[in-house]
């Protein structure tokens, strides 16, 4: 090889690997598959597995909550899809409401959920008539009052709402 | 051809065949028609791989639970001391800078030089972080005994050997104190915090006291190579590139 050729392949080798290193360490992924996926969402190419959301939302519309969540999860293992992560929230919603008190162990993932909705797409509004509340902000308010103890929770009256 | 004109003495013809010799290696394909690398292709090509190899794996570790990669960044700290050994490789005549970087070179030359001289800072700071504990007490202890060493060096009048004697001691030290000795002393994660007390109890006092991350066993094998990796760049680096 001529010397010019090994200087070019050598500048070549160097930036090329250390910057696969550099994403490599900042997207930390814990599996080979992992770094696939995560190279998608770099590149800007990531898709959610169609077939996964759509047994999700069949597995959710039947009120099999934890079942959506395993097939939402398989379908956006990025956690980079604003729809399906508004579903995976409004799941722990729906689990975790109780007429009497709510699930905080729900709701917390719950709120998770809906706070990556919001910073993945601010303007995320859900078309699935199902759904009484379509925006991530209502969720998140509704979520977020679930998990405090004021005295409205102590009105009788409480018992008379209903789930969204 | 080129050996046994070697190991006679020296005639007038044989240094023509010297000369041949020496052709001959410059040359892509020996007489068998297979490949000869060049000291050149040696440095510019093997020497970023084996350093890169270092900067990937010397962050990396397994988790203990289903050993999914960890991939730990590394602390200022593990920088600081990177420069410094550079300075230290600089100084004991490992690397000598004038013959790495050269008006007579070409521009593409000096910036290969360049690229390999920054794989291996990035391959030093990743062997620190590999080396040194990554939290509690053992992390300063390890911390100090590396500061006090390189600063010492730092001052003292080095030749190539001694350094990397030194080096290759201090090295091997941390990497049995952390990867045999304080690995031994972590307790395995168990089921619940009450089992895993009365299953290990004074390992779990150590993982406690001493915080202790619980890796896999994975771990150690890829940090071995991974100083291995590194020793032996350094063994193959050049201490002139241009000249």
């Amino acid at each position: 090889m001529k010397p010019a050729y090994s200087h070019i392949l050598c500048i070549a080798i160097t930036a090329v690997g250390l910057a696969l290193i550099t994403f490599l360490y900042w997207s930390r992924p814990r599996t080979f598959a992992e770094v696939g996926t995560k190279a998608q969402v770099a590149a800007g190419i990531y898709e959610i597995d169609k077939a996964a959301f759509a047994s999700g939302l069949d597995a959710f519309h039947r009120e099999d909550y934890e079942g959506a969540r395993i097939a939402f999860n398989r379908a956006d293992p990025e956690r980079h899809d604003a729809s399906t992560q508004y579903y995976i929230a409004y799941s722990y919603y729906r689990q975790g409401w109780g007429r009497l008190s709510n699930d905080d162990k729900l709701f917390a993932p719950g709120l998770e959920a809906v706070n990556r909705v919001i910073a993945l797409d601010p303007n995320f509004r859900s078309n699935d008539p199902d759904l009484k509340m379509q925006a991530p902000s209502e969720l998140k308010t509704e979520l977020e009052e679930g998990l405090k103890i004021t005295p409205s929770d102590f009105n009788p009256l409480k018992l008379t709402r209903e789930r969204k | 051809m080129s050996q046994k004109t070697l190991q006679t003495k020296p005639r007038p013809a044989d240094d023509l065949e010297v000369i041949d010799a020496e052709i001959a290696v410059s040359e892509d394909k020996d007489l068998q028609g297979s490949t000869i690398y060049h000291p050149t292709s040696t440095s510019y090509i093997l020497l970023p791989l084996i350093f890169l190899a270092v900067t990937f794996l010397g962050g990396l570790r397994f988790a203990e639970a289903d050993n999914a990669f960890l991939f730990i960044k590394p602390a200022l700290i593990c920088l600081v001391f990177a420069s410094v050994i550079l300075v230290l490789y600089i100084r004991a005549h490992l690397i000598d800078i004038g013959g790495w970087f050269s008006h007579s070179s070409t521009g593409v030359q000096n910036a290969a030089n360049a690229a390999i001289l920054l794989t291996l800072f990035t391959a030093s700071v990743q062997l620190f972080n590999s080396l040194i504990p990554e939290q509690g007490l053992p992390m300063w202890v390890v911390g100090f005994c590396f500061i006090w060493t390189l600063w010492n060096n730092l001052f003292s009048e080095f030749d190539t050997k001694r350094l990397l004697k030194s080096l290759a001691a201090l090295f091997g030290m941390a990497f049995v104190v952390k990867y045999l000795v304080l690995a031994n002393l972590t307790a395995p994660t168990g089921d619940g915090w009450l089992q895993r007390i009365f299953n290990n109890p004074g390992r779990e006092a150590f993982t406690w006291l001493l915080d202790l991350p619980r890796y896999s066993a994975a771990t150690g094998y890829a940090q071995f190579f991974t100083l291995a990796l590194y020793l032996i760049g350094l063994y193959l680096t050049p201490r002139s590139l241009t000249k």
